[in-house]
């Protein structure tokens, strides 16, 4: 578990300069993968199903991002694209295919229905954390943001 | 501050949005940044309208004059480094802390240095996306040494791919290709490493991570034409990634 936590920490510092964030930022974004990732692999060892961890990690993500952005004055896609990256459903993308590649349909669409709806997951969990920090500014929740 | 003639303001504005654009910067981003660079210089009213390829910006000064511009662009690449630098001059412009002759030397050199890394910290990082991915996945030493390889090359081939502008997806295919074939290939010679999680580890690079997150933030923003368009850009990347895969695992 140490070992895939340091993984994840390395990954999101690589994701951010693999993406040219700035320097100063790296570990942001690298803080901000390792919260993302636990929130996700937390949920899904407590028997959640992987479609809904995957969710609550997009959210994770997306709420950290919006306020780090807001905390440190730079644009939120700087936060969410290394978080983003360890969460990416690979493994089942992959295996879609190699079950596509070798006849097995039925297992394939299984398959691929998990990925769409693991990738989906994420992107709406992202979607619903910066609607809710959008309406919050809209509602006056919190003062003194500026635009970022 | 008010005396900028109408001209410049939109040459500072444009250069401002096509810099943001050409970096992978979203929408709204591009827009406001346009929007309160114009009105700072002193611009009565300024219009723009954003889409992935290319910029428009309508500007009217005090007498109700308008002018114009549009800009086309093309070959858009990934630097956020950029982008925070256009932010942050922006930021400064409105506050009034740099005026518009200075806003234009920064962004002038903003939009020609190079920034980043070269290409070998850029090719060990983009092996350690894919390594650590490989670990993620329950990879021992061996799938994380194996993924490493498939992500550096990867990376090599986008560095050798790049001098091809205008073809799209090329890239995505080759890289895919390649990080199936070194997976296969080590499962071949090293029969006890797992072929999945390296090949899983070696793509992991080309995943379009800026077009769908910026996908999200444009139809969020209710820029629906931008985010219908890099939606589309991030599914077909995803296609070009598992025909290659598919090629080479239907052949070894």
């Amino acid at each position: 578990m140490m070992m895939k936590i340091a993984a994840v920490f390395v990954m999101g510092t690589a994701v951010g300069i693999m993406y040219r964030i700035p320097r100063s930022l790296l570990f942001y974004g690298a803080l901000n993968a390792t919260l993302a990732w636990l929130v996700m692999v937390l949920l899904a060892g407590a028997g959640t199903d992987a479609v809904a961890a995957n969710f609550f990690g997009g959210v994770a993500l997306g709420a950290a991002a919006e306020a780090l952005a807001r905390r440190l004055r730079r644009p939120a896609t700087m936060f969410v694209i290394p978080g983003f990256f360890p969460l990416v459903p690979g493994r089942e993308a992959y295996t879609t295919m190699r079950y596509v590649v070798e006849g097995r349909y039925g297992p394939a669409t299984e398959m691929a229905a998990q990925t769409l709806l693991t990738a989906g997951a994420i992107a709406f969990g992202i979607f619903v954390s910066v609607t809710v920090y959008r309406l919050a500014l809209a509602g006056g929740l919190w003062k003194g943001a500026d635009r970022c | 501050m008010k005396d900028v003639p109408l001209e410049e303001i939109v040459r500072l504005a444009v250069l401002a949005g096509e810099v943001l654009l050409r970096n992978g910067a979203e929408t709204s981003r591009a827009e406001e940044t346009m929007y309160h660079i114009a009105r700072a210089c002193g611009a009565d009213q300024a219009e723009c309208f954003v889409i992935p390829t290319g910029v428009f910006l309508t500007v009217t000064d005090v007498s109700g004059r308008p002018l114009t511009t549009m800009r086309r662009v093309k070959g858009r690449t990934i630097n956020l480094d950029r982008i925070a630098k256009v932010n942050e001059l922006s930021r400064r412009l409105a506050d009034g802390r740099i005026n518009h002759a200075e806003a234009l030397a920064i962004l002038s050199r903003v939009a020609n240095e190079r920034t980043g890394f070269s290409l070998v910290p850029a090719m060990a990082a983009t092996g350690l996306v894919g390594g650590s991915f490989a670990v993620l996945q329950d990879g021992g030493p061996g799938e994380l040494a194996a993924a490493l390889l498939a992500a550096l090359t990867v990376r090599y081939i986008a560095h050798l791919v790049s001098r091809l502008h205008g073809v799209q997806f090329t890239f995505e295919f080759l890289g895919a290709l390649t990080a199936a074939a070194i997976g296969s290939a080590a499962h071949y010679f090293w029969p006890w490493l797992s072929r999945d999680v390296i090949v899983v580890g070696g793509i992991m690079p080309l995943v379009p991570g800026m077009a769908i997150t910026n996908a999200i933030r444009d139809v969020i923003a209710g820029d629906l034409l931008s985010g219908l368009s890099r939606g589309l850009e991030a599914a077909l990347t995803a296609v070009a990634v598992a025909m290659g895969v598919v090629i080479v695992l239907a052949v070894m």
